[in-house]
């Protein structure tokens, strides 16, 4: 029934919709999600041809196209057919009259009903939306934010709409009100299509059955809800989903680096994407299919850093890891989790190329790799359990830091130097001379850690394979360490293994879990699956026997 | 608030069509003696000439040069305009600014008086005191000064009460600051184009009431008025003489007040820039 | 200014107009009844008046005392004894007021409803040549004395065309009633009428104006319009209704104006009112009379603004249950 083809909204010079294809079928729920200025409520507002601004493209109402409606046609389109939700901003209904007039009002002007026909229709609405009779003679303001949100929604179904445009329905609604007028709102389904636009993705995945991520004016990713949210492909999704706080997902929040800029030449996410290749920043990506649903990226979605296919590595005829398979996407946490001995460390050590494999491929960025030169180390690094052991005592902290990149032979000594200390920098370590000029035993053990991080992120890797980086330190040195390699990631997009015995931990910085057992993988899913409904035995042990305060309450 | 004021009133048609008309008036007032043989004050002719060569607008009842009384009427005019409004808005900041720095019960008992005489018509309070002490050109000042501050007062404390949040307020208040020392260096400065337009408010305002006093007749006699012309000029209004007599005057005392209303006008627009008119649409 | 004043507010500005009244006369040179009535009238006296006056303001008595029979005779609606006319003040006054009220209402009834509906068009407008060219005549016409507005719609249409009556608010010795009658009042009122509805006219326009500017960008017009309402429902409903509320609060302030306006006005069409009473009482320096003007004016400007004081929680909503 809605068909938008090309939609381009221009204020001034500021792009704020660069191209827009949406399509809305009847009955119908599709939620446009995205943060502020990415130009959702733009959208709402074009189809309801309410915005200031210059609109190109085409609106398909029903066949006939919005854009060149003549404006008396127009107003019979407003409300008859298309209404709004709108966002319960102070002002929004008009202070001065009583909400069961403005409810009433557009039956009465659109000469739906006579005065006295339309006033008891709008009490009939007031009251299926929980607003008692006696406060329908009461002004906005005295009205408390959800049951001005009763009116809004009973104002918007009042002319009985084909679509119903919902503009952040759920915001600035306490907890209890969120609930009740989310459950009311899926009542209201029938024939009607519904276009939910918010920044929620609570109320996104509550109320709509399809999703479209909306970024710098484009819709970058759209899908089925449920998948889109469960595994998002465009790398502006899985950083809007890591940002959100909720109940869900385990991780800790991840900001997105950098700011939103307009305009941008290429794809609008490109300066802040952390898998941006030079194409991004010259050619706009269209949306293609990709797994089921449609993404706009050059690189199809979020890439696949690393795989390994059936991996074996056996000792004599002890086979530690027994045909492992898994996969690394570009800026994501795999913890790796399972007991001492269980074959994870090796499992690292293979994929490092420390142990050669027994049987089994291992591939980076789609890529065989066979003989690990120069070029793999660039981009896969490891630290590892005890810095102390990795780090040579012979070196200061400067040239610990710089020997990776004489190893890798880059740059000229003034170049290594200048990179080795920003890189210090960015692990948080003090860029003192005289810290630069210390030997590794008059470190504590939390600084050794962040030297042997700076020592791996100095090469620019894509991939840091971290084999239990706090085993040997202080809970409270250990918790800065995950924050520094959470930032990191947040910063660089880097991914990471992360092998541990703490499912704890786990739960705190990856977005999968996978668990080993004997060097076989037995479980592997979203780190919030993995952690409230593990399906193995045996994960369920290692939860129960992970680390938690256990406080009873006494009465 | 530190766009520009001049440039602002520049910008705006309004404002630039306003400084053009005062820049005329002012001129006039200046240069009067230079412009005109006659003194307003005496005899010259005989009386209720028409236009001629040697009385560009005629004569009056009384035979004096009607231009040279239109040109010592934008003295006056402007002389009462400019005085009321430099002492009334002397006053304003005075009251305002100390209300809002000092608080408290005389904040209460200054702000109630103001919001008393806002609610008296003040034309009216000038006419009973001036049908009593028959006022000079002085005395008419300050007494008008003395009756006009309150409006001005009132903003000026507002405004001062949201200075006096800014940090570079506190910030001086942390050294030890007088409260003397703040109005005079960090709050007047910043009350800026505020001053401009109530500044321009109370010209305006005095020399309406000016106008309107001579009209009544009442005030000083010798002085050569707008208002005094066209109430001479009305008791002849039978006679065709309205026409360089009455309708000079007239548009005289209108241009100046128009002037001073583009002027405010487009110094208020400074203030409120939604004012400015640019269509959203 | 919100309108808002307190009770005090009230209190303090009759305070001032009594103690103007009273204290005015009695600090000018000389004793008291020359102070009031002049000396040309003192001269023309005779001795059993001036007892009697003496007597009545207990004018040989303390000061004190003096203000306390001057309170005492305004409330008995004594506001003293006019020479000039030889009746009492009050009845001399209100002998005029009618045509004053007459005058004052209509105009200011006119000046505020045409001034919302010019602003409420012109902010809709905004920024278009309508709007630049009736913001510039209604400024250019708000510097225009009302004074002189009325000597020019005097000449224009009393002299030149001969369309209205020159002066007075009745055609004399007319002997008319009925429809005739109050076709002979409106005749002569509607020069003065307009001169003060022209020159009043700007300040509820440009208040409408700027606040409609401000309404126009609320939220619930951007409601109003989705929710396919006509252009006129848009723009007197919702948007209107609420510009109107800060003119409402001004009436009060510009009732004062309205008035001391017909003073001037009056005068010009010779128009039987407070304006022509005043003048007449001036020329003739009778005092008490002028005080009585200056008090009754005074005190009607401040009911009025009481009474919109009062009567503005029923018209915003957002100010009656704010408690």
């Amino acid at each position: 029934m809605l068909e938008i083809r090309d939609l381009r909204v221009t204020y001034g010079n500021d792009v704020v919709l660069n191209g827009v294809d949406l399509d809305l079928a009847d009955g119908e729920t599709l939620a446009i999600i995205g943060e502020s200025g990415t130009g959702k409520t733009t959208l709402g507002m074009s189809i309801m041809r309410l915005v200031e601004a210059k609109v190109q493209g085409s609106i398909r109402f029903n066949g006939e196209d919005l854009l060149f409606l003549p404006d008396t046609e127009l107003q019979e389109i407003r409300w008859n057919r298309i209404a709004m939700l709108f966002q319960n901003v102070n002002n929004v209904l008009n202070p001065v009259h009583t909400v069961l007039n403005q409810v009433a009002e557009p039956m009465i002007e659109h000469k739906l009903r006579s005065k006295k026909e339309a006033l008891v229709k709008a009490g009939e609405l007031l009251t299926k939306f929980g607003l008692p009779p006696k406060r329908f003679s009461a002004y906005p303001h005295q009205l408390s934010g959800g049951e001005q949100q009763r009116v809004l929604l009973s104002m918007a179904l009042a002319n009985d709409p084909d679509l119903l445009i919902l503009d952040e329905p759920l915001s600035s609604l306490d907890v209890t009100t969120r609930e009740e007028l989310g459950n009311l709102l899926g009542m209201i389904n029938g024939h009607r299509a519904k276009l939910v636009i918010t920044h929620d993705l609570d109320t996104a995945s509550r109320l709509s059955e399809k999703l479209a991520v909306l970024y710098g004016g484009k819709i970058v990713e759209t899908g089925l809800t449920q998948q889109v949210l469960r595994y998002p492909r465009h790398p502006y999704t899985r950083a809007l989903i890591r940002a959100y706080p909720n109940m869900t997902t385990v991780k800790d929040l991840q900001g997105i680096k950098g700011r939103m800029m307009r305009p941008v030449s290429g794809c609008p996410f490109h300066p802040r994407c952390t898998q941006a290749i030079e194409k991004c920043s010259q050619e706009i990506p269209l949306l293609t299919q990709s797994q089921g649903r449609l993404v706009a990226c050059h690189r199809g979605g979020i890439i696949t850093l690393l795989s390994v296919v059936n991996l074996s590595k056996s000792f004599d005829s002890l086979k530690a890891v027994d045909s492992v398979s898994l996969h690394i996407e570009a800026g994501e946490t795999l913890a790796l989790v399972g007991q001492s001995g269980s074959g994870k460390t090796t499992l690292a050590k293979t994929i490092m190329g420390l142990y050669s494999p027994s049987d089994g491929m291992i591939y980076l960025e789609g890529k065989e790799v066979a003989n690990k030169g120069r070029d793999f180390y660039k981009q896969v690094q490891m630290i590892f359990q005890n810095p102390g052991e990795s780090l040579s005592h012979r070196l200061s902290v400067l040239e610990l830091v710089m020997e990776p990149m004489e190893v890798q032979r880059i740059g000229t000594k003034e170049q290594r130097q200048k990179k080795a200390i920003q890189t210090i920098g960015e692990v948080e370590l003090p860029q003192t001379e005289d810290f630069l000029n210390t030997y590794p035993h008059h470190l504590s053990g939390g600084e050794l850690q962040r030297v042997a991080i700076a020592r791996a992120l100095v090469l620019n890797p894509d991939l840091l394979i971290a084999d239990e980086p706090t085993a040997f330190l202080d809970a409270s040195v250990g918790a800065k360490i995950l924050k520094l390699l959470l930032n990191l990631q947040e910063r660089r997009g880097l991914s990471m293994l992360y092998i541990t015995h703490d499912i704890a931990a786990a739960r705190k910085i990856s977005d999968r879990i996978a668990v080993m057992l004997d060097g076989e993988i037995i479980e592997e899913g979203p780190s919030n699956e993995i952690v409230t409904a593990p399906k193995q035995a045996y994960t369920k042990r290692l939860l129960s026997s992970a680390s938690a305060l256990h406080l009873s309450c006494y009465s | 608030m530190h766009i520009s004021l001049k440039k602002e009133i520049k910008q705006s048609h309004i404002g630039k069509a306003g400084l053009i008309i005062l820049l005329l008036v002012i001129v006039i007032a200046v240069l009067a003696p230079l412009l005109t043989r006659y003194n307003p004050n005496q005899q010259s002719a005989a009386s209720l000439l028409s236009p001629s060569y040697t009385h560009w607008l005629g004569t009056n009842q009384v035979g004096q040069d009607i231009w040279s009384q239109l040109l010592y009427g934008a003295r006056t005019s402007l002389l009462v305009g400019f005085g009321v409004g430099i002492l009334s808005l002397m006053l304003s900041i005075l009251f305002g600014v100390s209300s809002a720095l000092i608080g408290g019960l005389y904040d209460n008992i200054i702000m109630r008086i103001v919001d008393a005489f806002i609610v008296i018509p003040m034309i009216v309070v000038v006419i009973l005191v001036a049908a009593y002490i028959r006022p000079d050109l002085f005395v008419l000042i300050l007494l008008l000064a003395a009756l006009s501050w309150q409006g001005g007062a009132r903003v000026m404390r507002a405004q001062a009460l949201s200075l006096k949040e800014t940090g570079h307020v506190s910030a001086s208040r942390t050294f030890g600051a007088s409260l003397l020392y703040i109005a005079w260096r960090h709050i007047v400065p910043d009350l800026g184009p505020i001053l401009l337009v109530e500044f321009i408010f109370g010209v305006r305002r005095a020399v309406f009431v000016e106008a309107g006093l001579a009209f009544l007749g009442i005030g000083d006699p010798m002085l050569v008025s707008w208002g005094m012309m066209m109430r001479d000029a009305m008791k002849f209004s039978y006679l065709n003489v309205w026409q360089w007599w009455l309708v000079p005057a007239g548009v005289a005392l209108s241009l100046t007040i128009v002037g001073l209303t583009f002027v405010s006008h487009a110094a208020e627009s400074v203030l409120d820039p939604r004012l400015r008119g640019e269509a959203v649409a | 200014m919100t309108g808002k004043h307190s009770l005090a507010t009230y209190g303090i500005a009759f305070f001032i107009i009594l103690t103007l009244n009273f204290f005015l006369p009695r600090m000018m040179p000389g004793n008291p009844l020359m102070a009031i009535y002049g000396d040309e009238a003192l001269v023309a006296m005779t001795p059993a008046l001036k007892t009697h006056l003496i007597a009545r303001f207990a004018l040989d008595q303390p000061l004190w005392q003096q203000f306390g029979a001057y309170i005492a005779g305004l409330f008995r609606g004594d506001l003293g004894w006019s020479y000039f006319y030889n009746a009492p003040v009050l009845k001399v006054i209100l002998g005029s007021l009618p045509w004053t009220l007459l005058v004052v209402g209509s105009s200011l009834i006119l000046s505020t409803m045409l001034g919302i509906i010019l602003g409420i068009e012109s902010g809709w407008r905004r920024g278009s040549k309508t709007d630049r060219a009736m913001l510039a005549g209604l400024m250019s016409l708000n510097g225009f004395p009302d004074f002189f507005l009325g000597l020019v719609l005097l000449i224009v249409f009393g002299v030149l065309l001969k369309l209205a009556p020159l002066s007075g608010a009745l055609t004399p010795y007319s002997g008319l009633s009925g429809l005739a009658l109050v076709l002979d009042v409106l005749k002569h009122m509607a020069l003065p009428v307009a001169a003060l509805t022209i020159a009043h006219l700007a300040g509820g326009y440009l208040l409408t104006r700027n606040t409609m500017i401000t309404m126009l960008k609320a939220p619930f017009i951007l409601t109003a319009r989705a929710k396919g309402l006509s252009q006129n429902v848009i723009k007197y409903r919702h948007a209107g209704r609420n510009s109107m509320l800060p003119v409402l609060t001004m009436t009060g302030i510009w009732l004062g104006r309205v008035v001391t306006g017909a003073l001037f006005v009056e005068l010009v069409f010779a128009y039987p009112g407070v304006g022509q009473l005043t003048y007449q009482v001036l020329l003739a320096r009778d005092y008490p009379v002028i005080q009585g003007v200056f008090l009754m004016v005074a005190i009607s400007v401040l009911a009025v603004n009481f009474a919109v004081d009062l009567l503005y929680p029923k018209l915003d909503p957002r100010v009656s249950h704010a408690h």
